[in-house]
């Protein structure tokens, strides 16, 4: 029905329902993300990437390491367009040197990877907070420590200081365990933990003189209630995204090691190591190699695109 | 400033210090040695005794360390253990193919990346922007040995238009120089395009416009003069980044040089090797590092080093 004349309290109605919700400081950068369209388009990767792993076991059309002689080095279904006469449509995406399925192994791999974005860098997390914020709030001789300690670990090449640790280690009892995962997890846990640490510790620096803090402490709050209540919060968003960039990072390093021949132990399948060992075949037949390199390159730039959608959402001022 | 840079250099030798502690003492915790007992190569105990004796293994760590530390004074990175030949010599061998590799991908990031920086922020949120930025995102984030199987894969197994192994002739070079400098150059690409979108709108360029000045003499003579004082300094850690990033992309290609010897020296466990290339690439990175600082106080006189 058309009723051609509105009164105020209509249209004030109307202002009302297109007027946004309000939203608190999180669902605010949240909105700011989700609006963002490669932010969008990586978290989506992100979610399917982490659906096909958790459920990997239950997907995966084959067992990642059954080997299947006859059937070795099957080309991809679609090559058969272009005149493959090794394909096989029990084998969607091929099969590798040992006749393994490459779709079941590519999807075991994402949950390799998965972990090693999240362990290491939670460990990270978890000592760089709490070094950084005592070194920040209470400073004296931690902070002198972290500092000097910093200083020498900046001054490894990243990835070198992991290849030497875990290179190292592979011998021992912690580089075998998991197939060498932890030995992964420390190195990276080692190396990284300084940096999340300084920064933290700069950003407790800068807040901790600010009114807000000022005001707490003059009502009486303990340390710890304004290192929870007061300082934490407000140095949330640089910690976040750093995580965010530290995630990726740590997925490159073991696809780096196993490439290498030092990270995860063959057989259990990672992207790192298929490409590893699809080397041998390359001239022959690229797709062991190929496709594991997309995954990586494809998940790599998902968590990129999300990292840079926080960072603007979190810190609207910087554009970079 | 001198006194600063002064101190900054004195820093550097305690740093020098527990980097090679830490990777003596890593490299000694690993169990075994090249030399063991081993199916394929019986050794008598005895020629293992004599070979741990030739190489100073026999001693305790902390005084193999000392000599260690005494020798490395002198210039002297003792004996490889796979290669019986002193590891400056080695690392010399392939430091020359190493600097080559850097500095061409260096001078091929920085021809790319400081015009299409400038373009992007230009033309702030047009489709050439999204684009510079799309090829400055995958530079940095899709790791180099990805890259180049890609390349290799076109160019090398395909199409036959460039040789994928080994070194000498630029047609090897262009593969191995073009994923390294991808890498730096999108990093560099994001950096002048954020310091160039911030110079546009300072007042000093809007003072520069009102008064008249051709276009091209602001963008070109006011902000960009501005613009590129972050990126310069930035270029002294990406140089060390490709010399330190180089090893994979050296092993992929077959390339002679320190980061190929690297990752060999780290699978065979050479340690005299790792431990004199990684003392190389830390001492490159805190020099590196000190050349920013440097170079910010020279640039930009508004910042003050203490």
């Amino acid at each position: 029905m058309a009723t051609a004349v509105t009164t105020r309290d209509q249209r004030a109605a109307e202002l009302n329902v297109i007027s946004r919700k309000q939203r608190s400081l999180w669902g605010d950068a949240w909105y700011r993300l989700i609006r963002n369209r490669a932010a969008l388009v990586g978290l989506v990767v992100i979610a399917v990437a982490a659906v096909v792993a958790i459920f990997a076991p239950l997907i995966a059309p084959y067992d990642p390491l059954a080997q299947n002689g006859p059937k070795q080095l099957m080309e991809p279904i679609w090559t058969k367009l272009f005149g493959s006469k090794f394909t096989d449509p029990a084998y969607i995406f091929g099969s590798d040197e040992l006749g393994r399925d490459i779709l079941s192994r590519l999807m075991w791999s994402a949950r390799v990877s998965l972990i090693i974005g999240f362990v290491p860098v939670s460990i990270v997390l978890a000592i760089g907070l709490t070094v950084g914020m005592l070194a920040g709030y209470v400073g004296g001789a931690l902070d002198d420590f972290l500092m000097r300690v910093t200083d020498v670990v900046y001054a490894f090449p990243d990835l070198l200081f992991v290849i030497i640790i875990v290179a190292t280690l592979r011998g021992t009892s912690l580089g075998e365990a998991y197939d060498g995962l932890l030995v992964i997890f420390v190195g990276i846990a080692v190396v990284n933990w300084v940096g999340v640490a300084r920064l933290v510790r700069g950003q407790v620096l800068a807040t901790k003189n600010r009114e807000f803090v000022e005001a707490a402490r003059a009502i009486g709050a303990g340390p710890g209630r304004i290192m929870r209540r007061h300082v934490f919060p407000n140095i949330l968003a640089p910690v976040i995204v750093t995580v965010a960039f530290a995630i990726p990072g740590a997925m490159l390093t073991e696809s780096v090691l196993s490439f290498l021949g030092i990270g995860i132990r063959p057989p259990t399948p990672t992207w790192g190591v298929m490409i590893n060992e699809g080397f041998i075949v390359f001239s022959t037949t690229p797709w062991p190699v190929l496709l594991p390199s997309f995954c990586i390159s494809i998940v790599l730039l998902a968590f990129t695109f999300v990292g840079d959608g926080l960072r603007d959402a979190l810190d609207p001022r910087s554009k970079m | 400033m001198l006194r600063y840079v002064i101190r900054r250099l004195l820093l550097i030798i305690p740093t020098m210090f527990f980097v090679a502690l830490i990777t003596f003492t890593l490299a000694h915790m690993a169990p075994g040695s090249p030399f063991d007992l081993n199916a394929n190569r019986p050794l008598s105990q005895a020629t293992i005794d004599r070979i741990n004796r030739y190489y100073g293994v026999d001693k305790p760590i902390p005084e193999q360390f000392v000599i260690y530390m005494g020798n490395l004074l002198k210039g002297d990175l003792g004996l490889s253990f796979t290669r019986q030949r002193p590891v400056v010599d080695i690392i010399g061998q392939g430091i020359g193919t190493t600097f080559q590799l850097g500095l061409g991908a260096l001078a091929f990031a920085l021809a790319f990346s400081i015009p299409l920086g400038i373009i992007s922020a230009l033309r702030q949120n047009t489709i050439i922007d999204y684009l510079s930025m799309l090829v400055a995102t995958i530079g940095t984030t899709i790791p180099g040995f990805v890259l180049a199987i890609f390349l290799i894969y076109i160019f090398g197994v395909s199409l036959h238009l460039l040789p994928f192994v080994g070194w000498g002739s630029w047609q090897h070079m262009v593969m191995p120089m073009f994923v390294l400098g991808l890498g730096a150059g999108g990093f560099l690409t994001r950096i002048t395009r954020a310091s160039m979108l911030e110079a546009i709108r300072q007042d000093y360029v809007r003072t520069a416009r009102s008064k008249g000045l051709h276009e091209r003499a602001v963008i070109v003579g006011h902000a960009l003069k501005n613009a590129l004082i972050p990126v310069a300094t930035i270029i002294g850690p990406a140089t060390a980044g490709l010399i330190t990033g180089s090893f994979i992309i050296e092993s992929l290609f077959n390339v002679p040089g320190m980061g190929r010897l690297y990752v060999i020296s780290i699978l065979q466990r050479d340690y005299p090797v790792i431990m004199g290339t990684t003392l190389l690439y830390a001492f490159l990175i805190m020099m590196a590092n000190l050349t920013v600082d440097i170079m910010y106080g020279v640039l930009d006189p508004r910042i003050k080093v203490r």
